[in-house]
């Protein structure tokens, strides 16, 4: 628990520090106005040169108790379509698994560029919902409009 | 590629390692660098070395060097101690010679390397190894080990070293703590050599010592910056030191003050900087409380001051900020003290920190200190807030002086991120603006912590200053204060006292001056005003008072280019919780609609929260009749454009590209030339229908409303407005689809517009009755595209039949069930569309946990053979997502159960046929076929099957052994005792990891790991 908090404050000052253009990622605050270190709210910039170029993607990144031993979970808000985010907006991804690429040195910015290098680089090995895995996989053209779609529904500010 | 052929004498060799250095194609290197490779491995390899280092040419002693070092790392082991020591000897020499014989520095640098290479593999043989190579620097020649006992003592020996030995002896000391440490201090191989470097803690004191106490004489050897270099790498190695620790931390701190002297050095000044920066921040513990105050003086000195005020007004992007960065590293490795200090020394360093935030210049472009500066405030405000939950109130004394730096703070931030006048900030390239408005963010993101201190005084500091800014007309004060402001949005809650002071803001003149055209608020203003009321939605809830007036303003911003989007969301938020007291506006806000698109195409996104924020407002009007009344006057703008769209369908002649209602259907990103008037038609019914789908979600109740399962269903009427509302937009839909059948994008809208209604449980325009609903789907035909997205619908469809009254959901069931079996009998393979599989299986899932009898009632029964037959190929097969609907569709079916009798027989004989079947899937799963991230969920079906069935051994016995299994890597035996342990388990969760072993020994012990 005191080693959570301790990566996680470690973390924020890193963060604060040096932080990708066009990201932001902080701690949610909770009823009293309190930091809650164990909940972030973090903004995924799509790419430049990419179908998301220009879109801005909210992601809540919470962190259980075991973390850093136990990866934090990343959920769109609201859900995105992608072929490798869950319905329930939960981001599939083998660096965001204990059971495959976690590693406790990832840090939140390893995984926030992670999860932007996915949006346009999805992984067909692992669908995690079938409406976009199946335009991902038949409909190219569909797909592509789609996404243009999202991002002009979550153009970035 | 061809080898080239070894060299057979040595200026053959010298003539190959020129060749290497000179320009050359990658090919010919490649070639000349294999056939060296092959040479220094060679056991001729040490002799090469040794006659290639007296030769005149630079790059070939290097070369030799060079080999040396590769001898080094792969022959250690071949060498007997006198062969090493001898060795030492050697390269000692030839290290001296390269001082006197004019080599150049890299040579000397590279037999410094091959003597740290040495001690990896001899340290043993010479443990104090710095001081052994400062006394033969000492006597000017390679003395053996031996020697060293009668020695003078180090520091004697270093005080008399010139400037150039001084130099060469450094270089040695980096090259040593730096290769060492990149050795593995843990492991057993490299335990001792870390060890005995630490013993030489006292000799590299003496050195660097010596190395900063050198008079600043000019001349070309500059030994104090090699010194703090040297210092550098060797305090970042000791805090990687656990075990005798002591023995060279404490060499390492004598060093401190001689250090902190190379500041009055102007050469020096930089480098030490960073150096002490780059202690503090990540070893702020190697500092003692004495060089802490040492620090603390001469932050006080006038040689600081003066460096500050330079750093103040200087060109940060010539002169750097190293000065300042010093400071901020100071202050955050002892922020805890600074914040709970009174002193006045303290006091003044605070006073100075927080002018950081106020050097010349705009952030980003020129002012580069204000970011790092403002990071360490913000540790500091995130310092008092822990200090202000966990601190007795007694105790907080400091608090006052602290307050007082945070005024500064605020008030230098609020300064700095003034936007830059427009023509000023047009000469900025993409890096600088994008610093600049993250530098903004920063600043609210801080503001937003200041407040948990300060709460709602921090508004009324901003709101007095929008007050002062907006009498004095100064539009970048009025907008920095602004924008603090909506900064503070989410922090303020329904307190009296800061809607006292936002009442201020919110009835100033300010938004009479916005509302006016072509005016003379500046655009970033405008945009940071409108967003203020966005932000400050909550607010106007409380506040009707100044509601419409704000939507007015957002209603003119609306056709605007840039403010047109966000004004739209801002209406969209602001409608929609304000919905109730907004209802006598409806009128309104249509006609308002009305008169901006008959003037012009307004962005599709922006048009659709309009609608929205509209549907929502009508949503709230408590009277039915003129609920329905405001709703008919806007469906009938939408309805206009679909029968525009189907009419230019059927005749495109009637095209007029000069009718906005027309060129609603060019999308903005067609850029392949002019659209068809079939294109346009189409694209003005998707918009017509994307409005309706707004129509629809702003038509959602945001109240809950409690729902009877066991009354009887609202009589359904075919007569009434509502009805006739509802019959409208669904015939609408009908005919739309039936036009466009080949448009899937059509389809994903009204599925849209389906569900919007699902979630409903009181009537409504959307809330269509259920038979509406399962006509609507079962008349699709086959061919329709995005059936998957049909059947998705379908499965919430049910979610919401099961939310509602029981009575007549088995006859939708009834309906609906042949129409989804017989889409999934159309698909070529199993797998050839996953969302019709997925979803497909998943409806029938959901019929079977519920109502079983409609299930196994299924005429004709064939279609339920088939469903069996498939959901056990999609089990078999390789697509995750309807695999795993798969799985859950057998997890239940093998646990049904019923009290029925009949029901029962017919679910038992299905599943004594069937029972084989699933064990042979799930053991060919489990026998290696599955992928990895499958095996929890294809072990659910197991445990219940387990569990469930006294046959299940036998099936799965008979499975194991079945000419399908798909491994040969496990033998009968262990197929048995597999089986025996998953029967023994009885469906606990141990199962599970039983199912990973087995499947892993089916795949073979090379194996270990895929997805």
């Amino acid at each position: 628990m005191a080693l959570c908090q301790n990566r996680l404050q470690e973390e924020r000052k890193q963060w604060r520090k040096d932080h990708p253009f066009g990201f932001f990622a902080r701690p949610q605050k909770n009823a009293q106005g309190i930091l809650d270190l164990k909940v972030w709210e973090c903004g995924i910039p799509g790419k430049e040169k990419t179908i998301w170029e220009g879109g801005l993607f909210k992601m809540t990144v919470t962190f259980p108790d075991e973390y850093p031993t136990k990866p934090p979970k990343c959920k769109f808000v609201p859900p995105l379509f992608h072929p490798n985010v869950y319905p329930s907006g939960t981001v599939c991804l083998s660096i965001l698994n204990e059971e495959e690429a976690w590693k406790p040195a990832i840090t939140i910015k390893q995984i926030l560029l992670g999860v932007q290098d996915l949006l346009n680089d999805p992984n067909p090995e692992s669908p995690a919902q079938a409406e976009a895995y199946n335009l991902f996989k038949k409909d190219r053209v569909e797909y592509e409009r789609r996404i243009k779609r999202t991002v002009r529904e979550n153009a970035a500010p | 590629m061809e080898q080239l052929p070894l060299p057979t004498s040595l200026a053959e060799v010298e003539e190959l390692i020129r060749a290497l250095y000179a320009p050359n194609t990658p090919e010919t290197i490649s070639k000349v660098q294999e056939v060296l490779h092959r040479l220094q491995r060679s056991p001729q390899g040490w002799q090469l070395a040794q006659s290639l280092i007296s030769n005149p040419d630079n790059s070939i002693k290097f070369y030799a060097a060079l080999t040396l070092i590769v001898k080094l790392n792969r022959e250690s082991a071949n060498l007997s101690e006198d062969d090493a020591k001898e060795l030492l000897q050697n390269i000692v020499g030839w290290t001296l010679q390269s001082l006197s014989d004019g080599s150049g520095a890299f040579v000397t640098k590279k037999l410094c390397s091959a003597l740290v290479t040495h001690f990896i593999y001899f340290s043993q043989l010479w443990p104090r190894c710095l001081r052994q190579f400062l006394f033969c620097l000492d006597v000017e020649r390679s003395v053996p080990i031996e020697a060293l006992d009668e020695a003078l003592e180090t520091n004697i020996i270093v005080s008399t070293l010139s400037r150039e030995k001084l130099t060469v002896a450094i270089w040695f000391a980096s090259s040593l703590v730096e290769e060492i440490g990149k050795t593995d201090m843990n492991s057993l191989k490299y335990a001792q050599v870390h060890d005995r470097l630490l013993r030489n803690g006292s000799d590299i004191a003496c050195l660097l010592a010596r190395g900063f106490a050198q008079s600043t004489e000019s001349t070309t050897v500059d030994v104090e910056a090699e010194a703090l270099s040297c210092f550098q790498s060797w305090i970042l190695y000791a805090q990687r030191v656990s075990s005798n620790f002591d023995l060279l931390v404490n060499p390492l701190r004598e060093l401190v003050e001689p250090a902190m002297r190379c500041f009055g050095n102007e050469t020096h000044f930089q480098p030490t900087a960073e150096l002490f920066s780059d202690v503090l921040s990540n070893y702020s513990s190697f500092f003692t409380a004495a060089h802490y105050d040492a620090l603390a003086s001469l932050f006080d000195s006038p040689w600081a001051a003066k460096h500050y005020d330079e750093l103040l007004i200087g060109d940060h992007n010539t002169d750097g900020i190293s000065f300042g960065l010093l400071m901020l590293a100071y202050g955050d490795a002892k922020v805890q003290d600074l914040m709970t200090s009174t002193d006045a020394r303290s006091q003044r360093f605070l006073e100075r920190l927080s002018g950081l935030l106020a050097a010349n210049g705009y952030v980003a472009a020129d002012d580069l200190v204000f970011v790092p500066a403002l990071e360490f405030w913000s540790t500091f405000v995130e310092t008092m807030i822990d200090s202000a939950y966990t601190d007795e109130e007694e105790s907080q004394s400091w608090r006052p002086n602290a307050d007082q730096h945070l005024k500064t703070v605020v008030m230098n931030c609020w300064r700095k991120i003034q936007w830059p006048p427009v023509e000023h900030f047009a000469e900025w390239d993409s890096t600088e603006r994008a610093g600049f408005s993250d530098a903004r963010k920063d600043v609210a993101d801080m503001l937003q912590s200041i407040f948990t201190l300060n709460g709602v005084s921090l508004i009324s500091f901003f709101v007095d200053l929008f007050l002062q800014s907006l009498a004095a007309r100064s539009w970048a004060e009025v907008e920095a204060s602004a924008f603090c402001l909506s900064a503070l949005s989410d922090c303020t809650t329904d307190d009296p006292q800061s809607d006292f002071e936002l009442s201020k803001v919110f009835s100033s003149p300010f938004f009479d001056l916005l509302g006016q055209a072509g005016g003379l608020i500046p655009l970033r203003l405008r945009q940071t005003g409108l967003s203020l009321i966005e932000r400050y939605c909550e607010y106007f809830e409380r506040h009707a008072e100044y509601l419409p007036h704000a939507l007015n303003l957002l209603f003119a911003a609306v056709g605007d280019s840039i403010l047109g989007g966000p004004s739209a969301r801002s209406i969209s938020t602001l409608c929609s919780s304000c919905r109730s007291i907004l209802t006598g506006e409806a009128g309104a806000f249509i006609r308002h609609y009305q008169t901006i698109r008959s003037g012009q195409v307004l962005d599709s996104i922006a048009e659709e929260r309009i609608i929205h924020a509209i549907a929502s407002i009508i949503q709230a009007i408590v009277d039915e009749g003129q609920r329905l009344q405001m709703f008919e006057e806007l469906y009938a703008i939408i309805k206009g454009d679909f029968e525009r769209s189907l009419l230019l369908k059927a005749q495109p002649n009637l095209l007029d590209m000069s009718d906005p209602n027309f060129l609603r259907g060019v999308e903005s990103s067609n850029t392949q030339g002019a659209p068809s008037a079939e294109d346009i038609s189409l694209q003005i019914s998707l918009r017509a229908l994307r409005c309706l789908s707004s129509m629809a979600k702003g038509m959602q109740d945001v109240k809950d409303h409690v729902v009877e399962l066991e009354a009887d269903p609202r009589p359904v009427s075919r007569q009434g407005r509502l009805t006739n509302i509802q019959s409208d937009i669904i015939r609408l839909m009908v005919e739309v689809q039936r036009t466009f059948n080949t448009s899937g994008e059509l389809v994903e809208i009204i599925c849209n517009i389906f569900r919007a209604g699902f979630s409903e449980t009181e009537p409504g325009p959307f809330v269509f009755p259920a038979e509406v609903v399962t006509d609507f789907f079962i008349q699709q035909p086959l061919e329709t595209p995005r059936s998957g997205t049909l059947l998705s619908t379908a499965c919430s469809f049910v979610g919401s039949l099961y939310r509602g009254p029981r009575t007549f959901v088995p006859i939708h069931l009834a309906r609906l069930l042949p129409w989804v079996i017989t889409m999934l009998q159309a698909l070529p393979e199993p797998e050839s569309d996953t969302e019709i599989a997925q979803n497909g299986i998943s409806f029938v899932d959901r019929v079977m946990s519920r109502y079983p009898d409609v299930l196994f009632q299924l005429q004709p029964s064939q279609l339920l053979e088939f469903f069996f037959m498939f959901t056990l190929k999609v089990l078999n097969g390789k697509e995750p997502l309807p695999k795993s609907a798969a799985a859950d569709f057998w997890t239940g079916f093998i646990s049904l159960r019923n009290e029925d009798i009949v029901l029962q027989t017919t679910i038992a004989n299905a599943m004594n046929h069937l029972g084989p079947l699933i064990a042979q899937t799930l053991v060919r799963n489990m026998g290696g076929n599955a992928a990895r991230s499958e095996l929890d969920k294809l072990s659910d079906p197991l445990k219940k099957l387990v569990t469930q069935h006294v046959k299940a051994q036998s099936w799965l016995e008979q499975a194991l052994f079945h000419e399908s299994f798909p491994s040969t890597q496990v033998t009968p035996l262990e197929k048995m005792a597999f089986l025996k342990k998953v029967v023994g388990l009885r469906g606990a969760r141990q199962t599970n990891q039983l199912v990973r072993e087995f499947w892993l020994s089916c795949r073979g012990s090379n194996f270990t790991y895929a997805s």
